[in-house]
């Protein structure tokens, strides 16, 4: 790390996991000149009372950063992609009510 | 601990009760000294690292107080908050004021490395509930151990003022730093029953050989010194001053429960 030669400091993003196994979640972030104290400050502002199995510790400034709306939301209608795939409840309805329909006939 | 009570003999009890006075005594008042810091640490997150550390000092004097408490039938509060300047067993370390940053992270080097020896003997004690808490305390200690080596480090190889302010920090206390080690009274009876594994003067013998190659390359050779035989029962007006301050609130109300 960079800094941690020269010192200059910098904000460190931290990461916790309440139990093991449980997601890693942004906790918030510490102020610290380089990793070593970066570690001891996670420590005492998520981790003091006993609530962290596990942290992580991320210079911000290792993070790569997507934040770009055309990247990011698109002026398309992308519904398609989204993990419930097409929605098919309005077809189901009409192909049941086609079927009665027709055995009504 | 009833059964140890009954157990012991009474010269061994209280040579034992003498013990755990020395170490909740200097892990109450480190923990004081530090909490001063609390608003004005060199920056916020160590603002709050710096007060957590002191907070789990305190936290170890309260298991200890406990610990003696049960064993001399006593009440931990009254150990803690009743006592004159003179009854307090801490080493002559922790009877200065906590100076600058530089005074404080010297005396937290010193006391820590010294505490670790200590506790890893402890650990090993033959009176189980101390040698139970000796080691969740170690647990603790390994880290603010490195704390403490992370901000004596920082200092040192850091710019001319602070390694200046650090190295003089060393000079000050380090005759005062023996008196952890000072010796106890009744302490060969600890030694043959086994609740004190080794001797003071083995303990010292092992922290010097420990902390003099990290603090020579600072401050020059450093002089032997024995730990003196006062090294627990000298008093000092600082010390006059923090003990008046961490009594007040339990002076305003005597008996109060809260």
């Amino acid at each position: 790390m960079n800094h941690a030669q020269t010192g200059t400091g910098g904000i460190w993003e931290v990461f916790r996991q309440e139990d093991d196994g449980d997601p890693m979640v942004h906790a918030g972030n510490v102020n610290a000149p380089d990793e070593e104290l970066a570690m001891h400050y996670a420590r005492e502002f998520y981790g003091r009372r006993g609530e962290s199995h596990r942290l992580w510790i991320v210079a911000r400034e290792a993070i790569t950063e997507l934040d770009d709306p055309d990247l990011l939301k698109p002026p398309f209608d992308r519904s398609h992609k989204k993990p419930g795939g097409y929605i098919i409840k309005h077809k189901l309805d009409a192909a049941k009510q086609r079927a009665a329909t027709e055995a009504g006939e | 601990m009833t059964t140890a009570r009954v157990e012991l003999e009474v010269p061994v009890r209280d040579a034992l009760a003498g013990l755990l006075l020395s170490v909740a005594d200097d892990e109450f008042v480190i923990g004081f000294w530090d909490s001063e810091w609390t608003g004005i640490a060199p920056m916020l997150e160590e603002d709050v690292a710096t007060s957590s550390i002191a907070q789990d000092e305190l936290g170890h004097a309260k298991a200890l107080y406990e610990l003696l408490a049960e064993l001399t039938d006593d009440d931990a509060d009254r150990i803690a908050f009743g006592r004159e300047t003179d009854a307090y067993r801490h080493a002559a370390l922790l009877n200065h004021a906590r100076g600058d940053w530089a005074f404080s992270v010297a005396r937290r080097y010193l006391y820590e490395t010294a505490d670790g020896v200590r506790l890893a003997s402890l650990a090993r004690s033959a009176h189980e509930p101390l040698a139970l808490l000796a080691g969740k305390m170690r647990r603790e200690e390994t880290y603010h151990l490195l704390h403490a080596d992370a901000w004596f480090r920082r200092l040192a190889d850091g710019a001319p003022e602070g390694r200046d302010r650090l190295r003089d920090a060393v000079e000050c206390l380090w005759a005062d730093a023996q008196d952890v080690f000072a010796p106890l009274a009744g302490e060969d009876l600890l030694v043959r029953d086994g609740l004190l594994p080794e001797p003071m003067h083995e303990l010292h013998a092992a922290w010097l050989a420990r902390s003099r190659p990290i603090l020579e390359p600072l401050a020059g050779d450093l002089a032997d010194r024995r730990p003196s035989a006062d090294g627990r029962t000298r008093r000092t007006d600082d010390f006059a001053w923090l003990h008046g301050e961490f009594t007040m609130v339990a002076r305003s109300e005597e008996g109060a429960t809260w």
